[in-house]
């Protein structure tokens, strides 16, 4: 394995105290993102893909929840690997919005609603794009006083900031028109028209797709290594959701930086993602590129979801329901946990738990169906081949 | 089949129709000021004809805004509709008849005529019908709410939230309501063991089944289904789908299945009819809809749906952002967002006015006073003689262009707006059982080809 | 045996069923055993039954005076003489009044004031925001004026006012109090109903076809009525803190037992040195308002909607 990856989650385990025990909700998690790479994180609800990519920017509530075990390594460049769970509090702020960015499902409830767009934009850049801001207005970084850093950032007083406008005109004007540029360049980067105006406005005076645009100017304002997006459009129409994707693609292209799609929509991953991995009950049962695990799936799971997808072809009455329902994650016994809604559940399924098993170069199933990976013609105990299963489709 | 003529040509079927909807509009009024006048009103539903074919599925879909949601309320009679008629059971010939007539006075009918419409509004219409055929109506029109969670009340037993319509409309309790009450639990995959427990001891999936139950308490004939699997994981709407298929073969129910998920709707709905900003633009059977859309909202829907196999056609989009519903386009609603809209379409002052707005910034800073004659004259000051001449070059160089009979002309640093005065576009019947209320696709029977050269609307960030 | 619609087959069992009486009272008794896990509650819960205890009891634990027993027996020999003498163990005051009586039979007239108040408050409250808020439109508009112009003064001030005008009596405490607090369960309950209206589950009812009264009886109230349970709770502290003001005052009869006069009566007394007068008493009402809150925020917890229900 080489080192090139940016991003590596190994054996990640994330447990939430409640009154009845601690439920599992991430188990021995393992994937790798590599620089520019769309990765989507898929699974329906409890399945743990949040609490995964929440995780990755150490932002679950401690308590209730509490890291057990593994580490999400990041490779920073020019520093060198950063074990985030295991790191100091600085060092992950210094991550979080610079290597690391983060847009959630609704954008009205991550933008503070008291400021204007501007500001909140302003912020960031004054958080962490200092030095640019201040070598725009033409003052060196190393020697600029504290008045200017506080007002670069948007800290300063209103007392301060009016003293300075006074005593140093010139200066206050180039200072706040490198803010508003900076500001305005990234807004009108992610494709709003009339940056200025937006800039002046409140954010209920936005239409959703707007807000969506604006979050991701946030989150890209430091060019990060590293997008996570908590399902960015499931709030929004499907004309705006296809845009705001496509914005996404657009930018991860020109920055050449990796995305990590956490959705459960996967007619959105088949377009958007290059590689896929597929969660259940707080597990990972299989991965591959998007497009081949989709036409292809190994994974009972995968295949049932699928086949739940409402299409037209598919004779109504006939959608291919997974019988049952998620099993509890509370104190989980140790078997598949998909076994009580398998189609092909053998014993051995309900007496352990199958590991992620390599069956082609980049496809990995968790499945006791591919345990002697190599030989794919082994039937278990009645349970179909792979070849079987994909015909079934 | 015949085009209809007349502006407001209705939507009919030729077969029986549970609901039909005449020009339903819904209206609220907006309020400003200490003294609270109405400023405006915010055109939720306006202008709505649609005919629901007993024993099918029609999907309603449409975006956020769009007024589906309110439709379906006041089809549910639980929100009064601020103008038109809705119509219960008519069948093929009195939708006809109903809508010869209802354009006429009373002096303008024949008395064979006269007749007939009083049968039809002492019968079938919502609003003049007796007492005891509207009760019989609220048996036989029922609801599943999208959120299962808050549409159960959290502190009554399953057993009163389905019992209720029992209780309501036949006067049960005790052991009988409670054998009908686990038939009905049966019927959607639940049992008798759940009769005694409070909603949230269920999961969703769980709780929109005893939505449903509820629902079809009464054994009713048509049911509104307002995003029934919206708020569920993709598995257990599964589950539901099937089951609401089930139920209607077993109970000859009709449905009414508002969605804005493309997917369920091509799945479930034998008509769509699409909406967009409080009017249907698009009805048809679903197939055809999506095989063969007829107007460009649609297409813009079907283009923009993500799908699990092909290539995604990126050609057709929508610009801009969908307009404050207080203040609708004129003409065709969507023609400021149209990447196909021409001339004809229903261009006034305020498409100019916004057109540039958005495009030049720095120009529309510049506009000192306009002067509105009504919305398709106005007379637009600048600051000076250069910004009012950029504004007229702007104008010129679009399709807005041949909107206006004579090209507008300028006078110091002042511009004289005159459009063609439009009006509002209607569903029309295209084809056989095919209503679009594009006006370029009711001029050729079909939708227009897109042209890809910079148009007024050029693609935008929303 | 789970087909495509994730039915279960006719195989479900006709379970041996409890009555609904019994679930609903099962779910009341899980609620309770909720709040009786915060040990504050707990605390506030037993100090209010040793209140109640005394107030019951009152006759038993202190010989009632002829011919009002809400007038301390006056024991001449020994004025203001200190706790532990001559068997008054909590003292006297200036006029012999024993102040252990003064405290048991107080606490009747606390709960008497306390639930009086909060009982007719609540009750009248309720209707008058009930009406507004499911009515709306200009009886809501007209409603909510005028518990605005209640509410703009302040509840001291008011009841005082109110007070001065009846003449020094107890009951009138109880009215003026009654007068200036029923607003605030007007307001409460308007804005709960405002939002429980739009509640889905009221749609579904409607299209069910119930009569608005019992769609008010079934779906409104029950779901509306949680913060005014918390509220009353809280007032059955606040209201006898507020009388005991009033009384300080001098707004009820003179001697009588009431917590908030035995504090007046020992006022003149502590800079002498006398201070078990005002000190037993004044616990007494710190005691009293100090447990309903306490009470008051356990439930407010414990039937939080965030909480209540997952």
């Amino acid at each position: 394995m080489s080192q090139d990856w940016l991003l590596k989650v190994e054996d990640l385990s994330v447990r939430f105290q409640s009154r009845g025990g601690d439920a599992h909700a991430v188990e021995g998690v393992n994937f790798e993102i590599q620089p520019g790479e769309t990765l989507a994180l898929v699974g329906e609800t409890g399945c743990g893909k949040s609490v995964t990519a929440r995780s990755i920017l150490r932002l679950v509530p401690e308590p209730p929840g509490k890291y057990v075990a593994g580490s999400i390594k990041l490779n920073v460049r020019g520093k060198g690997v950063v074990d985030i769970l295991s790191a100091t509090t600085k060092e992950v702020m210094a991550i979080r919005g610079e290597r690391i960015s983060m847009i959630f499902q609704d954008p009205g409830k991550a933008l503070n609603p008291a400021l204007t767009v501007g500001s909140q934009l302003a912020e960031v850049f004054g958080q962490h794009r200092l030095e640019m801001i201040l070598a725009a207005a033409g003052i060196d970084p190393s020697k600029a006083s504290r008045a200017e850093k506080r007002i670069a950032k948007q800290r300063a007083s209103f007392v301060q900031t009016r003293i300075f406008a006074l005593t140093r005109k010139k200066k206050a004007e180039t200072l706040q028109k490198a803010i508003d540029n900076a500001v305005a360049r990234s807004l009108a980067d992610t494709g709003i028209p009339n940056p200025k105006k937006i800039m002046k406005s409140y954010p209920h005076e936005l239409s959703g797709g707007m807000k969506q645009r604006v979050m991701i100017a946030q989150a890209l304002a430091c060019d990060p290594d590293l997008l996570i997006a908590d399902e960015p459009t499931t709030a929004l129409d499907v004309t705006i959701q296809a845009r705001i994707l496509e914005l996404i693609q657009d930018m991860q292209k020109r920055r050449g930086m990796a995305v990590l799609y956490i959705t459960h929509d996967l007619s959105i991953v088949r377009e958007f993602a290059d590689n896929i991995a597929v969660m259940y009950a707080g597990h990972i049962v299989e991965t591959g590129p998007a497009k081949e695990v989709l036409a292809n799936p190994q994974h009972p799971y995968t295949s049932g979801l699928l086949g739940a997808i409402p299409h037209r072809r598919t004779p109504r009455g006939e959608l291919a329901a997974i019988p049952g329902s998620v099993p509890q994650l509370i104190n989980p016994p140790t078997q598949c946990h998909f076994a009580s809604r398998c189609p092909w559940a053998a014993s051995a399924c309900k007496t352990m738990a199958p590991a992620l098993h390599t069956i082609q170069e980049n496809r990995k199933v968790a499945c006791f169906r591919f345990d002697s990976a190599e030989d794919l013609l082994i039937e278990n105990a009645g349970m179909p081949t792979p070849a079987k299963l994909a015909g079934g489709n | 089949m015949n085009v209809s003529t007349g502006s407001n040509s209705g939507h009919i079927l030729n077969t029986d129709a549970v609901v039909t909807l005449n020009d339903v509009k819904v209206h609220y009024p907006v309020k400003e000021g200490a003294l609270q006048r109405v400023t405006g009103h915010v055109k939720a539903v306006d202008g709505v004809d649609l005919s629901i074919a007993r024993g099918k599925t029609l999907g309603l879909v449409g975006e956020s805004g769009c007024g589906k949601t309110t439709l379906g309320r006041v089809i549910a009679a639980l929100v009064a509709p601020t103008g038109g008629d809705i119509w219960m059971d008519l069948s093929a010939q009195q939708q006809l008849d109903v809508n010869r007539l209802r354009d006429l006075s009373e002096s303008e009918m024949s008395t064979t005529d006269r007749d007939l419409w009083k049968q039809l509004t002492l019968n079938n219409r919502l609003g003049s019908m007796s007492k005891e055929k509207q009760r019989q109506f609220r048996r036989n029109c029922q609801v599943v709410f999208q959120d299962a969670f808050s549409s159960l009340n959290p502190r009554q037993l399953v057993r009163d939230i389905v019992g209720r319509p029992l209780r309501v409309h036949e006067q049960l309790s005790g052991e009988e309501l409670d054998r009908r009450v686990i038939e009905l639990l049966e019927k959607v995959g639940l049992g008798a063991e759940h009769l005694l427990r409070f909603p949230h001891q269920f999961s969703g999936g769980q709780r929109q089944r005893i939505s449903i139950a509820r629902a079809l308490a009464l054994n009713p004939e048509f049911v509104i289904l307002d995003e029934p699997t919206s708020a569920l994981d993709v598995s257990v709407q599964a589950q539901i789908l099937n089951l609401l298929v089930e139920l209607q073969a077993e109970m000859g129910l009709t449905y009414l299945f508002i969605t804005h998920d493309l997917g369920v709707v091509q799945h479930m709905a034998d008509d769509i009819a699409v909406m967009y900003l409080g009017q249907i633009v698009e009805y048809g059977p679903t197939d055809q809809v999506f095989d063969n859309p007829l107007h460009p909202y649609s297409r813009v829907l079907r283009d923009s749906n993500p799908t699990l196999e092909g290539e995604r056609n990126r050609d057709w989009e929508l610009s801009g952002t969908v307009p404050n519903p207080i203040d609708p386009p004129h003409g065709c609603r969507l023609h400021p967002r149209c990447p196909v809209a021409a001339a004809a379409c229903g261009w006034s002052v305020s498409d100019a006015l916004s057109r540039t707005e958005e495009n030049s910034p720095v120009l529309f800073e510049t506009i000192k006073t306009i002067e509105r004659v009504d919305d398709f004259n106005a007379q637009v000051a600048f600051d000076n003689e250069d910004g009012a001449r950029a504004f007229v070059d702007q104008l010129t160089n679009s399709s807005m262009n041949n909107a206006m009979p004579i090209p507008p002309t300028v006078s110091g640093s002042s511009v004289t707006l005159a459009f063609n005065e439009v009006k509002d576009a209607s569903l029309e019947q295209i084809q056989k059982d095919r209503w679009s209320s594009c006006i370029r696709s009711q001029e050729n029977g079909l939708l227009p080809e897109l042209v890809k050269t910079p148009q007024v609307n050029e693609k935008e960030g929303q | 045996m789970t087909t495509k619609t994730g039915k279960m087959g006719a195989t479900s069992p006709r379970a041996p069923r409890k009555s609904a009486g019994t679930v609903k009272w099962a779910r009341r008794l899980e609620v309770g055993r909720e709040v009786l896990r915060n040990p504050l509650t707990v605390i506030g819960l037993s100090i209010i039954f040793l209140f109640l205890l005394m107030a019951i009891f009152a006759p038993l634990l202190a010989e009632p005076n002829q011919p009002d027993p809400y007038q301390s027996p006056r024991d001449w020999s020994n004025i203001d003489s200190p706790p532990g003498i001559a068997g008054h163990v909590l003292g006297t005051d200036s006029t012999g009044g024993d102040v252990l009586y003064g405290i048991i039979w107080g606490s009747r007239l606390s709960l008497q004031l306390s639930v009086t108040v909060v009982l007719f408050t609540l009750v009248f409250g309720t209707i008058v925001g009930s009406i507004a808020a499911m009515k709306g439109g200009r009886i809501d508009n007209l409603l909510m004026r005028i518990v605005d112009v209640f509410l703009s003064i302040p509840e001291l001030i008011f009841a005082l006012a109110i007070a001065a005008v009846l003449g020094p009596a107890f009951s009138n405490i109880i009215l003026a109090l009654a007068a200036v607090f029923w607003v605030k369960y007007a307001r409460i309950i308007r804005g709960e109903i405002i939002k429980v209206k739009q509640a889905e589950y009221v749609a579904a009812a409607k299209v069910v076809g119930d009569s608005s009264w019992n769609i008010y009886r079934k779906d409104v109230l029950p779901n509306a009525a949680t913060p005014l349970i918390v509220q009353a709770t809280l007032d059955m502290g606040n209201v006898v803190l507020i009388g005991a003001t009033l009384s300080f005052i001098g707004l009820a009869q003179a001697g009588l037992t009431e917590w908030g006069a035995l504090v007046s009566a020992g006022q003149s007394g502590l800079l002498a040195g006398e201070w078990w007068v005002s000190t037993f008493a004044g616990l007494a009402i710190v005691l009293w308002a100090l447990a309903f809150n306490l009470v008051g925020d356990g439930l407010r917890d414990v039937l939080d909607p965030k909480t209540e229900g997952r």
